[in-house]
C-alpha cells in the first residue's frame, strides 16, 4: 500500500513545493525597489472609471470635466512629505485641472490634516484597496494625471515637488497614436519610467 | 533508486507544466525567441501559434507524465523534449549568445550561455534517470490520486502563469510621449 501511493506522495510534495516556491520568488521579486518602480499604469491605458462623493456632498466623476485630472494616491500622512505637498499648491493654481486626493480606505484624519496644510480646495475622496489595485498603485504618495478621455497621462510616485510639477508637462504632452491601448488592456509602467 | 526514479519523473513533469505555464503569460515575446531558430521569414501569426502550441505542449506532456506515470512512452518523450533542449541551448549558444532564450517566460531572466546549456544537459540526465524502469505497484494510480493529481497540475500551471504575469508585465516597452 505504501509502495502503491509513493508516487502520488512525492508528486504532491513536489508540486505543493513548486507553488510555495513559486509564489516566494514573485514576492520577493514584486517587494524591490525596481518592482515598485513599475507601479502606477502607462500613459495612454484607460483609467478606472469612478464617481465618488467628498465630504462636502460634490460628486467627483473620473475621466474629469476638466481637460485633465491628478489623483493624488495618498493620505494624512502627506503631511510627512512637504515638498510634495509645495508641489500641490503649485500645480493647483492650474485652471484646467482638477486635483483630488483619494484614500485607500475611510480616513477620518486625512481631510482635516490636508486643510491644515494649505490644501484646500482638494476633494479627499475615500477610495478602497481595490481601486487603488486597479491602478496598480501600491505606495503611496502616488500621482496619476488622467485627461478627459479617461486615458492616462503621467504617472509616477512622488516625493519631492519637482516631480509634480514634471508630471504635469508630461500630461500636457499629446501621446502617440500607437500608445493609445484599447480599454481594458491592463499595462505596467517599466522600471526606471518614473519622473 | 525508487524514489529518486519518482524525484525524477515528477520533477520534469513539474518543470515542463511551469515552463510551458509561464510562456502562456506572454506568448508574443516567447515568439521572438522562436523566430530565432527560423531561417525564413514567417509571418508574425504564425510564430505566435507556434509558440503558443510549444507551450501547450510542454503543459500538456507535464500534465499528462504527471497523472499517468505508468506510461513508459511518456518518459521516452519527456527524454526526447529533454534533448531538444539540449540542442536548443547549444545552438542558442552557438548562435544568439546572450539573447534571452525565455525558457520559462518571463518568470527567470535566462539566457543563451554555457550555464544555460548545461542546465539543459542536466534536464536530460534526470529525464535519462526517469527512464529507469520502476515497479508497476509505485505507478498504479486509482482514480482520486488520478484527479488529486490533475488538480495540482492545473494549480502548478496556474500558479506559474501568475507569476510570470506578474513579474513580467514590466518588461514591456515604455510608451514615449512626444514633444508639440
Amino acid at each position: 500500500m505504501i509502495l502503491a501511493s509513493s508516487f502520488v506522495v512525492v508528486a504532491l510534495v513536489l508540486c505543493m513545493a513548486t507553488v510555495l516556491a513559486l509564489f516566494g520568488v514573485t514576492h520577493v521579486s514584486m517587494s524591490g525597489a525596481e518592482a515598485i518602480e513599475r507601479d502606477g499604469l502607462a500613459p495612454g491605458v484607460h483609467a478606472p472609471v469612478w464617481s465618488l462623493v467628498d465630504s462636502a456632498g460634490k460628486v467627483v466623476r473620473s475621466p474629469p470635466p476638466t481637460p485633465l485630472q491628478l489623483v493624488m494616491f495618498t493620505d494624512h500622512s502627506l503631511k510627512a512629505f512637504p515638498s510634495v505637498v509645495d508641489g500641490l499648491r503649485e500645480v493647483m493654481a492650474q485652471e484646467l485641472l482638477e486635483i483630488v486626493v483619494l484614500t485607500r480606505q475611510r480616513n477620518e484624519l486625512a481631510e482635516s490634516v490636508l486643510r491644515s496644510i494649505g490644501l484646500d480646495g482638494i476633494s479627499v475622496l475615500t477610495g478602497s484597496p481595490s481601486l487603488y489595485a486597479a491602478y496598480n498603485v501600491r505606495v503611496t504618495p502616488f500621482a496619476i494625471f488622467v485627461d478627459s478621455a479617461g486615458r492616462v497621462r503621467a504617472s509616477s510616485l512622488v516625493n519631492e515637488a519637482w516631480q509634480v510639477t514634471k508630471l504635469l508637462q508630461l500630461a500636457d504632452l499629446p501621446l502617440e497614436q500607437e500608445n493609445l491601448a484599447p480599454r481594458g488592456r491592463f499595462r505596467r509602467r517599466t522600471a526606471g519610467a518614473g519622473v | 533508486m525508487n524514489v529518486l526514479v519518482l524525484c525524477a519523473k515528477t520533477a520534469l513533469a513539474c518543470l515542463l507544466i511551469v515552463a510551458g505555464g509561464a510562456k502562456l503569460s506572454d506568448p508574443a515575446s516567447f515568439a521572438s525567441t522562436v523566430r530565432l531558430f527560423i531561417p525564413v521569414r514567417v509571418a508574425w501569426p504564425v510564430l505566435s501559434a507556434a509558440a503558443v502550441g510549444v507551450s501547450l505542449g510542454e503543459v500538456a506532456v507535464g500534465v499528462a507524465s504527471l497523472t499517468l506515470p505508468a506510461i513508459t512512452a511518456l518518459d521516452v518523450l519527456v527524454f526526447a523534449i529533454a534533448c531538444a533542449f539540449v540542442a536548443v541551448s547549444a545552438m542558442g549558444y552557438a548562435f544568439h549568445r546572450g539573447r534571452s532564450c525565455r525558457c520559462f517566460g518571463t518568470l527567470f531572466q535566462r539566457k543563451f550561455d554555457a550555464a544555460g546549456v548545461l542546465r539543459s544537459a542536466v534536464i536530460a540526465g534526470i529525464a535519462a534517470v526517469a527512464l529507469v524502469h520502476v515497479g508497476a505497484a509505485a505507478l498504479q494510480l486509482d482514480a482520486t490520486a488520478r484527479v488529486l493529481l490533475l488538480a495540482a497540475a492545473g494549480l502548478l500551471t496556474l500558479a506559474a502563469f501568475t507569476a510570470a504575469r506578474a513579474r513580467g508585465t514590466g518588461s514591456e516597452p515604455e510608451p514615449k510621449v512626444v514633444a508639440q
